[in-house]
């Protein structure tokens, strides 16, 4: 990746991340809640390749520790989405080019949410958070999942048009 | 060549993972950088949430009572009937309305236990990619509120704030579940601890082995030294289920909350609790039929309208 688009991507996730804190939070969702932040976040790292993948998915992680209502230690999220970006990036091709097919691509994107999520859980259990009975957190994982397959759809041919703007010369 | 681009794959990884756990580490040990960096970003993040809650509030709003559908479709039926004859106008009028009636009973909850109150619009809720529950009120450190303050609604505790900056505070939710408050029976007064589990039902252990829990028995705070973080005296909730466990060493029950922490719009932040705690239990009071009235709005006075700009602090004496 090029500085430049070093650049431009984190200024992207920054005003995502501000859309998430300040509009879409205030939203009551039927079933848990929707992360668009993370739901974009997880299609970035899937448009990019192998060392996109994981330097987007670094980006979007310490973008995402800024949240001032997260009670997680800073970084964690960083190094979540880091590994995600690597599994995204070490299994692009087991499963074909999945990016064509934007019906399996909806698919991957929520599983990648809902795995960054089961991960956070698992590492917050580790360094001693507290996050609530199981059935709290299936409904959460569960809403997140449901509410990513609905939303994706809808923004990802911007998020494509974006991307394509975004993307020099060479890279394209 | 594939080789070499492999190996700089692998060290870009570790490098990554590596800065990550640096993070992780500085953090867990109490470095404040990054303790200063989330700060920073609710300095910044505050002035955009105010307006965009200003302008999107009715939307959420109504995405709650869609959430709520099954559970009051009848009121909703009621409200959808009058909203059809409402213009946009005078909904946005029924918006400040209910907030004013939030507001109104905060500040009846709170002047009958004689606490000093600012009171704060909710401008934000915790994001979804955390697990955590918190909310961002519109007041901070310029009006007083410190950390590890009591935030009350209209009908009971709310939580308690968490960060502060100088124009926003967030608020952990006592439904979080590493929220935890020493409560007592106002009946008994038996103490024991109420810990939030993610939802609206909450969990109470008593601590008091001669003591004994029955269902609908009415909790309150029990208050902490020097009333932080908790002050004494605020209705939490009433014992809805009893945990009838034989094995168990110590009795618990299920809790539900007064406060309706998916509806907050208005709440208070206690500055002080009065010197005496209150002698008479609290219990908030029921909510008052809304009646709207059809009838052109004239601009609204500061004392009924807690979106333009509420005094900081509002100071009642206990009659």
């Amino acid at each position: 990746m090029s500085p430049t688009r070093i650049f431009s991507t984190l200024a992207f996730l920054f005003i995502l991340f501000t859309i998430q804190e300040s509009a879409i939070s205030l939203i009551h969702f039927p079933i848990a809640g929707f992360s668009l932040y993370l739901a974009v976040a997880i299609s970035l790292i899937a448009f990019e390749d192998h060392n996109g993948s994981l330097v987007v998915g670094f980006l979007a992680g310490i973008v995402l520790d800024l949240s001032p209502t997260s009670n997680a230690p800073f970084g964690q999220w960083a190094l979540i989405l880091t590994i995600v970006g690597y599994l995204f990036a070490t299994n692009r091709e087991s499963f074909a080019d999945f990016t064509t097919s934007p019906v399996i691509f909806v698919f991957f994107v929520a599983a990648g949410a809902t795995m960054a999520l089961l991960m956070y859980l698992g590492f917050g259990t580790l360094v001693g958070e507290v996050n609530g009975s199981i059935n709290h957190d299936l409904v959460i994982l569960f809403g997140n999942a449901l509410w990513t397959i609905i939303f994706t759809p809808m923004y990802l041919p911007a998020l494509r048009t974006v991307r394509k703007i975004s993307l020099t010369s060479k890279e394209r | 060549m594939a080789q070499g681009s492999g190996n700089r794959s692998r060290l870009l990884l570790v490098i990554l993972l590596v800065t990550a756990l640096f993070f992780v580490t500085l953090d867990l040990r109490g470095v404040s950088l990054t303790k200063g960096s989330r700060s920073i970003t609710q300095t910044m993040l505050s002035p955009v949430q105010k307006t965009v809650s200003t302008i999107f509030s009715p939307l959420g709003r109504f995405l709650s009572d869609v959430k709520n559908f099954g559970k009051t479709k009848t009121e909703l039926d009621q409200a959808l009937a009058q909203n059809k004859k409402l213009s946009s106008q005078l909904v946005l009028a029924s918006e400040t309305k209910g907030e004013s009636a939030q507001l109104n009973g905060v500040l009846d909850l709170a002047g009958r236990g004689g606490y000093k109150v600012v009171a704060a619009r909710v401008i934000g809720h915790g994001s979804a990619s955390s697990f955590s529950q918190t909310i961002t009120i519109n007041q901070g450190s310029r009006s007083g509120i410190k950390k590890d303050m009591t935030v009350i609604s209209q009908n009971g505790l709310v939580g308690l704030v968490k960060n502060i900056t100088s124009t926003s505070a967030i608020v952990l939710l006592m439904s979080d579940p590493s929220f935890k408050v020493g409560v007592k029976i106002t009946r008994s007064q038996s103490i024991g601890i109420l810990q939030g589990q993610g939802n609206s039902s909450y969990s109470f252990v008593l601590l008091d082995p001669a003591g004994a829990i029955k269902v609908g028995d009415n909790l309150v705070t029990n208050g902490s030294d020097n009333n932080h973080p908790f002050i004494p005296g605020v209705p939490v909730g009433h014992v809805t289920v009893l945990d009838n466990s034989t094995a168990a060493l110590v009795q618990s029950a299920t809790v539900e909350s007064y406060a309706n922490l998916n509806d907050l719009g208005v709440v208070s932040v206690v500055l002080a609790a009065p010197a005496v705690a209150p002698s008479v239990p609290l219990r908030p009071t029921p909510n008052p039929t809304v009646t709207v009235l059809v009838t052109p709005t004239p601009t609204p006075s500061t004392s009924t309208t807690p979106t333009v700009s509420p005094s900081p602090t509002t100071s009642i004496k206990k009659k």
